[in-house]
């Protein structure tokens, strides 16, 4: 199921200093991750991301996610260990067209040797803030089995 | 006349049924090559749309027709960036066509009230209607696909100088006869080309491969001198718009022998060679094919091939087939298991030697005008059989993709 994803998520994935990276998975289900900078959220409120090369397992497990309706998974990382993971399914890959050619175009300005493959589309379906700070407290709360007896010792 | 199916939905396993059988087939490419079987047309809601749209029409080419008339669509996009060329009113009163219809301002096949796949039509090039120097609009002199730009040497292809000679399923060679008889002539013009690829590549990202294409020229002092001379002039006028010396170029041309396939190579710089078989069967070949089947024949048409992979790397030569075409009556395949067992174990052949075979769904015309093409089963079955065979092999087709190329459904299976 497609879902919108709330604003501080779209910044999130819109700044360019965060750190993001995509896995994938190819078709025997081997996981593939790799760092992609191009990742955003396009006016459609849908992730965006480029790939640059024609030949890369990322864009076959693309291909193939978005061939048999498979999931991949984000990891957006940004200022004050904020960290969140999405997941979606690849709807499209823009491969010419005006939309294509303006990111051809950016692309070559950022970097002249650049020959983008194609400007995928990411459906999001799942959200899930991995924020450290507030994972380990939703876990202690739920889970209060969980955890080591030292530092539960009266000082 | 077409040869209409009567009951065809009774008497073959439809689409949905072939999604199941194929689970491991994409459900984009059985729909592709199913809408290229069938061929499609368009809702009233859907040509208004397409009207509206800045998109490409047929063209004045070796492809297909004039520039100007109202918008014929050449060819579709799927969600995965596969293309589907031609198709629109394709293989008409065989079987029911699908209907592209208009939903929302977007464009969906459909068939018999199911809505299958959001497709988009290919977008006008921006050079299409410059002209050139002598005043010929550009897209009447090379022709586009999503990535690719074609140009052809000759509209003629002279096996049909004698009658019978011509391959049996072809409509370029009755082109070619026309246009012989309007007086046009016979050999595309090399500056007007040159003008035109040169205008086009100013598009930034608009192509990334030319594919040149040319009709058989016979003669020479050995069969086919002639082509490679006239390509060779071509690419005189072609090769100084590009900085490097290695083009990003296929040639879908005859059968050449080594001396010629070297002359070529070195002359031109041109990285891919298709030399199509047509049919990978001999019996079949040298019934639907007799020009070639006279002038070179079957073994060593294949024999040039594996030459080729010699002069051109591993990966850089493949073959065309007709898909299906071996299924032509009365000397083909009766049975489709036949067929599909005899075209497997020839393309099994083509790869020893490094040569990956691309079929394209069979689209009745010319002599065969009134034959069937065979079940969508059957072109499944074909794809996964091909794309098996070069993973075997190792044989990448990346000049001949989904890019590049996009209407080989097995090409297509080898993205992932
Ligand atoms: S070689 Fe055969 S298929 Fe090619 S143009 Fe000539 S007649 Fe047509």
């Amino acid at each position: 199921m497609a879902i919108t994803l709330s604003e501080n998520v779209i910044e999130l994935l819109r700044n360019r200093e965060s750190k993001k990276v995509l896995a994938t998975v190819d078709k025997n289900g081997i996981p593939n991750v790799s760092f992609k900078g191009s990742i955003t959220v396009n006016e459609e409120g849908k992730i965006e991301l480029i790939e640059l090369l024609e030949t890369s397992q990322t864009n076959k497990n693309l291909t193939y996610s978005l061939w048999f309706d498979k999931t991949v998974a984000i990891s957006v990382w940004g200022e004050g260990g904020t960290e969140y993971e999405i997941k979606g399914i690849p709807r499209k890959v823009h491969i010419d067209g005006p939309y294509y050619e303006k990111k051809y175009v950016e692309s070559l300005e950022r970097n002249p040797i650049n020959d983008i493959s194609g400007v995928w589309i990411i459906e999001p379906t799942e959200v899930r803030n991995q924020t450290y700070a507030e994972r380990k407290k939703e876990q202690d709360e739920k889970y209060p089995i969980i955890g080591h007896l030292d530092k539960d010792r009266k000082l | 006349m077409a040869t209409k199916v009567e009951n065809w939905r009774e008497k073959e396993a439809g689409i949905d049924e072939i999604f199941e059988k194929y689970p491991e087939i994409p459900k984009i490419i059985i729909l592709k090559t199913d809408v290229h079987r069938r061929g499609y047309v368009l809702s009233e809601k859907a040509e208004r749309l397409l009207e509206e749209g800045n998109y490409q029409s047929e063209a004045d080419t070796i492809f297909g027709e004039k520039l100007g008339a109202k918008k014929i669509p050449i060819g579709l996009t799927f969600r995965d960036g596969t293309s589907l060329i031609g198709g629109y009113r394709s293989n008409e009163g065989i079987r029911d066509h699908y209907v592209i219809d208009a939903i929302d301002g977007k464009f969906y096949v459909t068939d018999n009230g199911n809505v299958y796949e959001e497709v988009d039509f290919w977008k006008e090039p921006d050079f299409y209607h410059k002209k050139t120097s002598k005043g010929t609009p550009m897209g009447e002199v090379v022709n586009v696909r999503p990535q690719r730009l074609n140009f052809a040497i000759s509209r003629v292809c002279h096996f049909w100088d004698t009658p019978g000679e011509g391959c049996k399923y072809c409509y370029v060679g009755i082109n070619g006869i026309e246009a012989t008889k309007k007086n046009i002539p016979a050999l595309y013009d090399y500056d007007e080309i040159a003008e035109s690829v040169a205008e086009a590549i100013k598009q930034q990202g608009r192509f990334s491969m030319i594919m040149v294409t040319t009709g058989s020229i016979l003669t020479g002092k050995k069969v086919f001198d002639d082509e490679v001379d006239e390509i060779i002039k071509a690419f005189e006028k072609v090769k100084p718009i590009f900085n490097r010396k290695d083009l990003k170029v296929q040639l879908i041309g005859s059968a050449y022998d080594k001396e010629q396939l070297i002359r070529l190579k070195e002359a031109t710089g041109i990285i891919g060679y298709t030399a199509d078989l047509e049919v990978a069967n001999k019996e079949a070949f040298e019934w639907i094919c007799p020009g070639k089947a006279k002038h070179v024949g079957y073994e060593e048409w294949k024999k040039r091939l594996y030459d080729a992979v010699e002069v051109f790397g591993r990966g850089n030569v493949n073959t065309g087939i007709v898909g299906g075409v071996e299924t032509a009556q009365p000397n083909g395949f009766s049975s489709e298991e036949e067929a599909l067992k005899a075209v497997l174990s020839e393309a099994e052949e083509l790869a020893q030697h490094g040569v990956s075979v691309a079929y394209i769904v069979w689209g009745i015309c010319g002599i065969f005008k009134d034959q069937v093409p065979p079940s969508l089963d059957y072109y499944i079955a074909l794809a996964k059989g091909l794309d098996e065979i070069s993973r075997k092999y190792g044989l990448e087709a990346y000049f001949d993709d989904y890019r590049r190329c996009g209407n080989h459904p097995n090409t297509d299976l080898g993205r992932i």
